[in-house]
């Protein structure tokens, strides 16, 4: 989601090309780049839209996060932010309980396995306080009441084209080598707040595995781990391939990575196992029992009577 | 040893003959691409990308493609799409200088950001959900907000003023759209060797959007077979316009500057593309009058067709044409490769000058008035140098000569035109409106429902030096969820579409062309035309912080104005102590009283008697609350009976 045309905008020296470096080495805005909500479609609404899925019918596949649940999704804010927001086209701001209930929704339609919100605005880390749903990992580039700063300017372009947590996290990913097989602690662990000139925060309770244990390309990256099987019916739960669609993070930018599903053939048991909530059970029950009587007015109407009479009675106990 | 020689023919036979079959299903797929290149007077190039694919008529369920892009078929069979174009365009296509006559910029001057208009062939009262779905894919699949001409405010259905007649005809115009690479990708994603291979290879993007116009469009046409059962075939044209100045080092500004493809693209052709059936590029001199000569068959003459005194080409052309006043020389790319890249250039000798015909009017368009209440549209239409060349063509039943304008327009629901301030004048002198019009179709807004449309036919004489047409309309109020984020820059009145339909350009090369699709679509007569600018027009907009401010104020007034209130009607002093002693002296019952006098034994408090002044009251006022609160639930309940008895 990219609020604004860049690559293009008339006060662009370079059309088309956008960098993220002084040195200009870099054309992030390549021959494949693709864009699926600009301009003014960028708002909150179509960003949770797409987060939880509802779409109206008309929308096309490449607008929607096809992810299920065996889906890794990376979220990747920047921009102007707050204590719990996050700026949107100048005119919109996304909260952090809209968030939160976005990410909440996600995981009761299993839409994703492991989500990692990243975000790089000032005081960053507040926009994930209410977060409450398991399986989400969330960094922000700086705690409340800290700002985030840019990196550096280009003079030749006239702005600042990235920040400084972004900055470091691509220098990270730029020093690992193909073989390596860094994780998510290393990472983490990687910022430096003296250079960041912030403390990125980073929140790991709503999240099992442990970070060391997690490699980076789970969620950076698209490598691919495939399990030959030669029987199709075997289900393997606990393995399962994750196939990850990584694209470049220019600034400005709000982009999902979504991720292909599993390998293993879908398990019957997996299925039942849907559990309801003995509350909503009480209703249904209710609201089945209801439709069942044929005169639900002389019901209302007895139980008024009982009322008067349980008034009468109590008041006159008083 | 022979018997088995023998069984093994009939096979061989039979393999063939299954190929020939499987060869012969496909052979109808053709797909062709060209390049024209254009120099222009104001030391500028033209470079036009031609891309034409055909399907044939086939049986519509099986579809098998090889060479024809999967998501436009079944974009078409989805929808039902009898004709569309859509064409992403920035830059103005300057008509003085690059012509307004030629078949070139009849199809491709483009008005700015994402034009659309699309034909269906479904019942009348299907055509705009076909839209509105169209609108939606297309925007899934080039990466642009076309999706915001689903809604009715910002489509039209023009009737004979666009050119084409159909009433399941729908126009949408969106001038904001920013186009960039991610526009480019899914539109050469389309083609057979996408943008590795062949012409399409020279696209460079910085290259293409440096330029001062661009302009990428996509027409499909949907072929009827005559035959019973078979669906019918399609044609796909992707074009891709791009004028671009090259940089030239010379000190000269009388000369035009050399270029060649690498200094223009930084990229040289590489072989053509294998899937292609023709694969040319073609370049096209205008105002070459000097060369006349009827033998151009003598190499010496040939040669000095392509290198003379006024200009160099560094390769030789395979053929070379000519027309009225335009020389075109034609290369044919098959035979370069990697180690032979086809690298054309032109080097310029002596300065040259010449014209592109333009259209017998120049149409402009501007804003009149003041103020965020009202304003005025106004349409001029200046004689150019062509006009005379042209006059002479144009006779009525009565011997007059006239040019006949089209023009249609579109006005977004929030400038209201009123229709009757229409205003024509002619050579600076109102013209009372039956002289000159001949033809109108209005069709009036509604306030957020629909936008407004203009079509109308004026017939000018052939000596006309200007003609202006002016419409007053009013400004709208928008709901403030209407505004973009951007609201104080201005809201855009597409641009107007100014066609002549007594003239039509074509551009015709005598020699039998018929395999370039590019060539033969120039042959074909197109109705000149040419779009005006897009207006920006402010309206008023609020001070968007106003809600806030407002609600903070007031909140704060309520919060003081009450609390104080409060505070002053039921705050007594000495209260608690009140309390207390009422409490204390409550007749209780039974159980409570024990517990009082055990809590004021333990406390070692003396034990106050109950005081006798209260009961009276108490049992009243007790009283009177059971019967309000009867009353109150009785009330409730006969309302509840009321109204749900009520229908």
């Amino acid at each position: 989601m990219l609020a604004d045309d860049m690559a293009c905008n008339a006060r662009n020296e370079y059309p088309a090309q956008v960098f993220n470096n002084e040195n200009h080495k870099l054309n992030l805005y390549g021959d494949n780049v693709e864009v699926d909500y600009r301009g003014y479609e960028v708002t909150v609404e179509n960003f949770l839209r797409v987060l939880t899925g509802r779409h109206e019918n008309a929308v096309p596949r490449s607008k929607r996060l096809l992810s299920d649940e065996g889906s890794h999704i990376l979220l990747y804010m920047t921009g102007h932010g707050g204590d719990e927001f996050l700026k949107f086209q100048d005119a919109e701001e996304l909260q952090s309980h809209d968030l939160a209930d976005a990410v909440k929704q996600m995981k009761e339609k299993r839409r994703f396995k492991e989500l990692m919100i990243m975000v790089d605005t000032c005081q960053a880390a507040t926009l994930f306080n209410q977060l409450q749903s398991p399986d989400v990992l969330a960094i922000g580039s700086s705690l409340k009441g800290e700002n985030s700063y840019s990196h550096h300017l280009d003079s030749d372009v006239g702005v600042s084209v990235v920040d400084r947590f972004t900055y470091y996290t691509l220098a990270f990913f730029e020093r690992l080598n193909i073989y390596d097989n860094a994780s998510l602690n290393s990472l983490f662990r990687s910022y430096d707040p003296k250079l960041l000139m912030s403390t990125a925060y980073y929140r790991t309770d709503l999240y099992q595995p442990h970070l060391a244990e997690v490699p980076v390309t789970n969620f950076f990256g698209s490598v691919m781990e495939t399990l030959h099987t030669d029987s199709v019916y075997k289900a393997f739960s606990s393995k399962t391939s994750n196939n990850k669609i990584n694209s470049e993070m220019p600034l400005n930018q709000l982009s999902e990575h979504d991720e292909l599903q599993k390998a293993n053939i879908q398990n019957d048991e997996l299925k039942t196992e849907k559990q309801k909530c003995p509350y909503t059970q009480m209703r249904v029950d209710l609201h089945k029992k209801l439709e069942k009587l044929e005169n639900v007015d002389t019901v209302v109407n007895l139980g008024i009577a009982v009322m008067l009479l349980v008034v009468m009675v109590s008041s006159s106990l008083l | 040893m022979a018997c088995l020689v023998r069984s093994w023919i009939p096979l061989l036979f039979l393999q063939s003959f299954l190929v020939a079959i499987a060869f012969g299903s496909n052979e109808g797929e053709e797909f062709s691409e060209e390049l024209l290149l254009k120099p222009l007077p104001d030391r500028k190039v033209l470079a036009h990308f031609h891309f034409e694919n055909r399907a044939p008529p086939s049986n519509s369920h099986g579809r098998n493609h090889h060479l024809f892009p999967k998501a436009i078929s079944q974009l078409v069979q989805k929808f039902r799409v009898k004709e569309m174009e859509l064409s992403f365009t920035q830059g103005r296509w300057n008509h003085e200088h690059w012509g307004g006559f030629d078949p070139l910029s009849s199809m491709n001057a483009k008005p700015v950001g994402v034009e659309l208009w699309a034909v269906f062939d479904v019942p009348q009262s299907q055509v705009d959900i076909s839209w509105k779905n169209l609108t939606h894919a297309l925007s899934g699949l080039f990466c642009a907000s076309i999706n915001f001409l689903e809604s009715s405010t910002s489509y039209a259905a023009p009737t004979w003023g666009f050119g084409t007649n159909s009433d399941k005809l729908r126009y949408g115009s969106l001038p904001r759209e920013a186009v960039c690479t991610e526009n480019l990708t899914p539109w050469l994603k389309l083609l057979p060797c996408r943008d590795k291979d062949g012409i399409s290879a020279l696209m460079n993007r910085p290259s293409v959007y440096r330029g001062f116009y661009h302009s990428q469009r996509l027409h499909l046409s949907t072929v009827e077979s005559g035959q019973e059962g078979l669906g019918s075939g399609i044609v796909l044209e992707q074009t891709l316009t791009v004028v671009i100045q090259p940089e030239t080092t010379s000190v000269e500004t009388n000369m035009q500057p050399s270029w060649s493809l690498s200094s223009l693209f930084g990229r040289k052709v590489v072989g053509s593309c294998v899937l292609a059936k023709s694969s040319n590029v073609y370049l096209q001199l205008e105002g070459r009058l000097g060369h006349e000569s009827k033998n151009v068959d003598t190499e010496i003459e040939a040669h000095k067709l392509w290198m003379n005194s006024d200009f160099d080409l560094s390769l030789k052309p395979d053929r070379v044409i000519r027309e009225s006043s335009s020389l075109l020389f034609i290369f044919d790319i098959d035979k370069s490769s990697d180690s032979e890249p086809f690298d054309l250039g032109l080097t310029w000798k002596l300065p040259s000058k010449w014209s592109c015909e333009q259209a017998p009017l120049h149409a402009s368009r501007f804003l009149m008035g003041s103020g965020n209440e009202r304003g005025a549209i106004a349409i001029l239409l200046k004689a150019t140098e062509s006009q005379e060349k042209l006059s002479g063509r144009n006779l009525t039943t009565d011997g007059r000569c006239t040019i006949k304008a089209n023009i249609f327009q579109i006005f977004p629901w929030y400038i209201k035109v009123y229709y009757h301030t229409l205003q024509i004048f002619v050579d600076q002198q109102q013209k009372t409106d039956s002289e000159v019009l001949k033809k109108i179709n209005v069709s009036p807004s509604t306030d957020k429902v629909s936008s407004g449309m203009l079509e109308m036919m004026l017939e000018l004489p052939c000596e006309v030096k200007s003609a202006a047409i002016s419409i007053e309309y009013d400004k709208g109020f928008l709901h403030i969820d209407e505004y973009p984020p951007d609201a104080n820059q201005g809201f855009d009145i597409p641009s107007a579409l100014i066609s002549f339909p007594s003239h039509h350009a074509s551009l015709d090369f005598q020699e039998e062309l018929s395999k370039s699709p590019l060539l033969s679509s120039f042959k074909e007569k197109s109705l000149v035309r040419s779009y005006t600018e897009v207006l920006l027009v402010p309206l008023t907009t609020p001070d968007f912080s106003m809600p806030y401010n407002v609600i903070t104020i007031t909140c704060t007034i309520f919060a003081l104005y009450f609390g104080s209130l409060l505070n002053v009607l039921r705050r007594r002093i000495g209260e608690e102590e009140r309390f207390l002693k009422s409490q204390a002296g409550k007749k209780r019952g039974g159980l409570k009283q024990l517990l009082s006098r055990l809590t004021a034994k333990i406390r070692g408090r003396p034990i106050e008697a109950p005081s006798s002044e209260s009961p009276a009251a108490e049992s009243s006022f007790l009283s009177s609350k059971l019967i309000f609160k009867i009353i109150l639930v009785a009330g409730a309940a006969a309302a509840w009976q009321y109204f749900s008895t009520d229908k």
